[in-house]
């Protein structure tokens, strides 16, 4: 009995730390809690449009814009909307002399897996803090697009 | 086998490797808390406001649990909150599967494209899961900080 109360004496003071460690750290750092915006919220505030597969499927046809696959780049050798280029996170930090090419307003069209990833809307920040102004997301992604069997390429 | 199990070497082992194991995880968490915010809501279980608490502390938690281990400060409560971590992590990573989710855990890396979720995803926890146990079992962890700590003198048993 002695031995539990103990544990969880131990258990309260570990956690206790925990979250006087964790609030400091992230008050001190101007993060989580305390940072005045998040990735979310960020992708929310630069009015970054969020598209349809409809859209994507009518931009796609018009050839008005540039698809971008955010995936990695064996993800995108496995399959990835026709014509769309990749390019990941970690290229466009290393990398941005592909970028080079592309006219500023341009229409982009950022897609990943689907709506659960969220490397496209990292893309798309990094993307509109590089001043490309016409940046969309298709959240959607290569899985719904894939599924609705339009063009592809392997 | 009992003597292979109390051996103080390998608990010492175990308990370096599964700290370790906390520490280095807790790192990519601790650098960037809005990442992990978005996994956590990656998974459709909380809002907003509960997955930047569970950032803000989970990272902490496993910090300290993952250097209270290594230093032995603690250890086995320590093993015990790292056990109960996992199997929420565990359930949390099933529940993802069992409605399709194809999200990466955000385990060791807040990178979305890297750490899907998976079976191979929860083998890692339920092996963790059994060092933790086997921790929580032992009597003797070795060198440990805490027995450098001023222990209340007990009355001999006559």
């Amino acid at each position: 009995m002695k031995i539990h109360r103990r544990s969880i004496l131990e258990a309260l003071l570990i956690i206790t730390a925990a979250i006087v460690l964790g609030f400091a750290y992230t008050f001190v750092t101007k993060q989580g809690f305390f940072s005045s915006e998040d990735t979310a919220i960020s992708a929310v505030n630069t009015n970054m449009e969020m598209i349809s597969l409809e859209k994507a499927k009518e931009l796609h046809e018009s050839h008005d814009a540039l698809f971008i696959d955010s995936r990695h780049d064996y993800e995108y050798k496995m399959g990835h909307i026709h014509g769309s280029i990749n390019i990941t996170l970690n290229e466009i930090d290393t990398n941005s002399i592909m970028l080079e090419d592309i006219p500023k307003e341009k229409a982009l069209i950022i897609y990943c897996d689907g709506a659960e990833c969220n490397s496209s809307i990292e893309l798309a920040l990094k993307l509109i803090e590089l001043k490309f102004i016409n940046v969309k997301i298709f959240f959607g992604g290569w899985q719904e697009w894939k599924t609705h069997n339009y063009p592809v390429d392997y | 086998m009992k003597s292979f199990l109390t051996n103080p070497i390998l608990i010492l082992l175990v308990r370096v490797t599964l700290g370790a194991i906390f520490v280095i995880s807790s790192l990519d968490k601790i650098a960037d808390p809005a990442a992990f915010t978005v996994s956590i809501l990656n998974y459709k279980v909380v809002g907003q406001l509960l997955a930047t608490m569970t950032a803000t502390i989970l990272p902490a938690l496993e910090l300290l649990c993952g250097l209270g281990l290594i230093l032995g400060l603690y250890p086995r409560t320590s093993a015990l909150i790292i056990i109960l971590m996992l199997i929420v992590f565990t359930v949390l990573i099933i529940s993802a599967l069992l409605r399709g989710l194809d999200i990466s855990c955000g385990c060791f890396s807040q990178d979305p494209n890297v750490n899907k979720i998976g079976f191979i995803k929860i083998l890692e926890n339920v092996g963790m899961i059994i060092l933790g146990i086997w921790l929580l079992c032992v009597h003797n962890y070795g060198i440990t900080l805490t027995q450098f700590f001023p222990q209340k003198k007990t009355k001999p048993v006559d």
